[in-house]
């Protein structure tokens, strides 16, 4: 494994309500060498901040609290216990002390030399993620003076612009000169996805990278993403909502909601399952998608009932028991009481439900 | 009974992108034209789909009709009274009967006021009911969009996004349209309360007899809802016909590749269209047809001189079945 | 280390649930000012004062506070401090609420102007705006003085019209603000007419806390220009109290070691000016600030 996140929490103290926004609580996710996981969720399932986490890019009250992420066997969360009390009842955090300029001191340290060289992130509105007052030949050019051992200008020139062409971007000799805000939105994701990966990183994190772009464009980006990983092989973290893009990209998939992980196993498993082992939040996400049968038959779309849950209330049971559709009467008191565990049902694919467990 | 309800035509809507007083008065200024030529035509109970990606003019054709903004020129015909320009007095009362349901979650919710105040205003606007018939209406709206009681109390912060899409929805059939023009209803949502938001406005399709214009760049969403769908591109309409022919048997070279595009990410199916965005590009102006930089059909026929002739711009032929298509080759 | 508790159950009240204990002290202090200052202009516009204010006592000049009968003390001419205190409201109270409200009656006019008509108007009122602010204000009072006379109200009336520029901005700033939210478009949609819009929607359910906060705002302001004024000379005249020029009296006397007819007024300047701040502040803090 390149990456493995075990039981990750962060959290977001909101002081006018007293309480913890649990983004992530208690997530486990691993991506292979070469590989790429899709992780799929609504809006508060955590999954961004999980990508947060492990870029070591979430700064805040109380921000990461426990938990481990290794990269090549190193632990980017060494040490957090040292700075992190937590005091739990019944299984709940309800209050947690942080030294916050401590494990700031302590996260430099340990993320030197990681981030941006090891460790690549690609974001959702790229025009943002851009400096606005360099053109993107000097942005790419100081990446990989800084990251490579390129340090010559004139080898990172060359650099430079063998990846604005990699990403097929037009004209790169042209854009090598250009100003971000001179380019369109497709331009600039694929500046950006030359910038994160001319530092030839381990891991590339790409948290919602076609969303925003048109659908034309949102075709190509998904198209060039898939010739880069088969190009070079790079191990990929993708977030996204979009499950078509998931499906076309990812090897696994993992599935979030409420700030943990529901399922998890390779991309066939969770999105093409050939029997009922699925979980009933990927099943009822699928089919809240059109499908070409729904679009033939114009009848309706399968919504899920309720909202997405607000995270600072701490359920006893199954978080998304009172939305699930497949509820039985057997197990329907451990559904609301307890929270079933991550069981693995079979080799590499793992459930959280009780419909499931071992 | 299935009389028209809305025709359209030759819609244009020009906005000019202002440099300051000094041009202000010498009537200089370059003209942007959002809307270039519109024409279709909507009848009861029916949805007619508009797609498009950002900067086709859509949103614009949606507003125009309503008069919310000023057309520039053509003809607007609502419930067969000519609307384009009637002035602000007699307009008043016709606004109850064509709506919009508009893009931001939060437009029309006045952050200061409760749901059941704000729906009381909606009531209160054209009519003047009793209170016993006030209360009895919103309970009414409640039901129709399937909204919890508890939730009159709150103030629009307090509602997640699924539920002020909802209240929009209320507050926009208390006044009893005929006409509703939804601006992407859909896009600021979850995946799951979309689909909620989906069923919900073709239920009240159903029960109410409400003719929609609906405007999205989610096609297959658009394609499950209308029954007729419109493509533009730069302020045309490229194609128009039944959504089944536009999905699966598009005619215009744009309409294939946006509906490829769809597909293309379930499938290894390539797209050649260029990745300049389709926004009005001041230092190329278009002559002839607007697609032309961007069409693969035009590359692939040796780029014909009739494409970017400025005095032949592919009008929308008829091909038969209830379809039209502008383009020369299609 | 900072420590975080989840809480068992959340307070119902509204607003406590954002509010700070600096908040609740800012804003009690300021109520305490506000509701002190009235009552003695009430007093004093009523006649209820506990000494006459004129009345001289060349016996006990400069009498210490709590002297028996004169709570305060007594000035140089041994004239009851208290009784001149309160009197010293009257001189900027009326003269400030004018100007308060000229500011923020003229102010809103302008930022719907440019707001909700837009185009031309905004223009038109932004160039006027600029024109105001670019004025040095004091200079602006000196002129109307110099031009007509000494009178407070005059000042003050220059002192209100200054202050619409900020007012419009922060006007014209909540209709942008809802205007990009489609919120007004919406409402014509529905076909709610302009003046409900603009007087319901816009200014009282929008704008109306800030507006407040503007109010003890410029309040605060106001006191401060007058007893500013009356202090160089310009303002009140002897034997009138004012704040300012009570300071100005004692003046002479602070070197000689009696600080106390010169601390009084200047201490209740400091205190009122804060509490108009504080509260000014605190409920900006509180109405307005606190959403994430």
């Amino acid at each position: 494994m390149l990456l493995s996140i075990e039981n990750l929490r962060t959290y977001f103290y909101s002081r006018s309500r007293r309480a913890f926004v649990r983004s992530v609580d208690g997530a486990s996710l691993s991506v292979g060498r070469g590989e790429t996981l899709g992780v799929v969720g609504e809006s508060g399932s955590g999954k961004t901040v999980a990508a947060l986490s492990a870029a070591g890019l979430v700064a805040g009250s109380p921000g990461v609290i426990g938990g481990r992420i290794e990269l090549k066997s190193r632990n980017l969360l060494d040490g957090i216990e040292r700075y992190v009390k937590v005091e739990e009842r019944d299984g709940r955090v309800m209050a947690a002390e942080k030294d916050e300029r401590g494990w700031g001191r302590q996260v430099r340290r340990l993320m030197s030399g990681v981030r941006g060289k090891e460790i690549a992130m690609i974001f959702q509105n790229p025009r943002a993620a851009l400096n606005p007052y360099s053109t993107v030949g000097a942005q790419l050019v100081e990446t990989i003076r800084l990251h490579t051992n390129l340090k010559g200008k004139h080898e990172a020139k060359d650099k430079a612009l063998h990846w604005l062409e990699r990403v097929r971007i037009d004209s790169p000799r042209l854009r090598f000169d250009s100003y971000p805000f001179g380019m369109s939105g497709g331009m600039c994701q694929r500046a950006m996805i030359a910038m994160a990966l001319c530092a030839e990183p381990s891991l590339l994190i790409a948290d919602e990278p076609t969303t925003g772009l048109d659908a034309t464009i949102q075709a190509r980006i998904v198209e060039l993403l898939r010739e880069l990983k088969d190009g070079t092989g790079i191990t990929t973290l993708l977030i996204s909502h979009d499950i078509s893009v998931i499906r076309r990209l990812a090897d696994r998939v993992a599935v979030m909601y409420a700030g943990t992980v529901v399922q998890s196993g390779t991309a066939s498993q969770v999105l093409r399952p050939r029997d009922s082992r699925q979980h009933p939040y990927t099943a009822a996400l699928l089919a809240s998608v059109p499908s070409a049968e729904t679009i033939r038959a114009k009848s309706a779309l399968q919504a899920i009932e309720g909202e997405v849950p607000d995270t600072t209330s701490v359920p006893r049971g199954c978080r998304f028991y009172g939305r699930c559709n497949r509820v039985t009467d057997a197990v329907r008191s451990r559904c609301a009481n307890l929270e079933p565990p991550l069981s693995e049902i079979e080799p590499g694919h793992k459930l959280r439900c009780w419909l499931h467990a071992a | 009974m299935n009389d028209t309800l809305l025709e359209v035509s030759d819609l244009s809507k020009h906005f000019r992108s202002r440099w300051g007083l000094a041009s202000a008065l010498t009537g200089q200024g370059r003209v942007i034209p959002a809307v270039d030529g519109v024409s279709f035509y909507l009848k009861q109970n029916e949805t007619v789909g508009l797609v498009g990606e950002s900067g086709c003019g859509k949103t614009t054709v949606g507003r125009t009709v309503l008069r919310l903004t000023e057309p520039s020129g053509g003809r607007i015909v609502f419930g067969g009274r000519d609307i384009t320009h009637l002035d602000r007095a007699r307009l008043r009362p016709l606004r109850r009967e064509m709506q919009m349901i508009f893009q931001d979650l939060d437009a029309g919710l006045n952050p200061k006021m409760r749901v059941r105040a704000i729906l009381r205003e909606a009531l209160t606007v054209h009519e003047r009911p009793g209170d016993a018939e006030i209360e009895r209406r919103i309970r009414e709206l409640l039901e129709q969009v399937n909204l919890k009681e508890s939730k009159l109390a709150n103030f629009p912060s307090e509602l997640s996004g699924g539920e002020k899409r909802r209240v929009g929805i209320a507050r926009v059939l208390a006044v009893r349209p005929r006409l509703i023009v939804a601006d992407e209803p859909t896009s600021a949502l979850d995946v799951s309360i979309q689909a909620q938001v989906v069923n919900l406005l073709r239920d009240l399709q159903k029960h109410l007899g409400l003719a929609y214009l609906f405007i999205s760049h989610d096609l297959p969403v658009v394609e499950l809802v209308s029954h007729k769908v419109a493509v533009m591109y730069l302020g045309r309409i490229v194609e128009m016909g039944l959504s089944e022919t536009i999905a699966r048997e598009p005619r215009h070279p744009y309409t294939r590749i946006l509906w490829s595009s769809v597909a293309e990410k379930h499938t290894a199916e390539t797209t050649t269209a260029k990745d300049i965005g389709g926004v009005f590009d001041f230092e190329q102006p278009t002559r002839g047809c607007r697609f032309a930089p961007r069409c693969p059909l035009y590359q692939q026929q040796g780029r014909p001189a009739v494409c970017t002739d400025p005095a032949s711009e592919p009008p929308l032929r008829d091909v038969g079945n209830g379809q039209v298509v502008a383009c020369h080759f299609a | 280390m900072r420590r975080y508790v989840q809480s068992e159950k959340l307070s119902s009240f509204l607003l406590l649930r954002g509010a700070d204990t600096l908040d609740l002290l800012y804003i009690g202090y300021g109520l305490a000012v506000l509701a002190l200052v009235f009552a003695s202009y009430l007093a004093g516009a009523l006649g209820w004062l506990p000494h006459d204010p004129r009345a001289m006592n060349v016996a006990l000049i400069n009498a210490p506070p709590l002297t028996p009968g004169h709570l305060l003390g007594t000035d140089f001419l041994g004239r009851d401090l208290q009784a001149r205190l309160i009197l010293g409201i009257q001189a900027y109270f009326v003269p400030g609420l004018l100007a308060i409200t000229i500011s923020i009656v003229g102010g809103s006019v302008l930022g719907i102007l440019a707001g909700y008509r837009g185009g031309a108007f905004d223009t038109l009122v932004t160039y006027f705006a600029n024109l105001l602010d670019s004025f040095p204000r004091l200079v602006l009072i000196l002129l109307v003085i110099a031009a007509f006379k000494a009178d407070i109200y005059y000042v003050m009336v220059v002192v209100g019209i200054t202050g619409m520029p900020a007012i419009a901005s922060l006007v014209a700033g909540k209709i942008a603000f809802l205007r990009e939210k489609s919120f007004i478009e919406a409402a014509h949609a529905l076909g709610l007419p302009a003046h409900t819009v603009i007087l319901k929607h816009i200014l009282w359910l929008n704008c109306r806390a800030p507006l407040v906060i503007q109010a003890t705002l410029g309040m605060a302001e106001a006191i401060l220009i007058e007893t500013s004024l009356s202090y160089l000379g310009f303002g009140v005249q002897e034997p009138t109290p004012s704040w300012g020029n009570m300071v100005l009296a004692g003046a002479n006397y602070f070197l000689q070691g009696n600080f106390w007819p010169s601390s009084a007024p200047a201490i209740a300047i400091l205190a009122t000016i804060l509490g108009f701040q504080l509260l000014g502040d605190g409920l900006n803090h509180l109405l307005e600030g606190k959403r994430r």
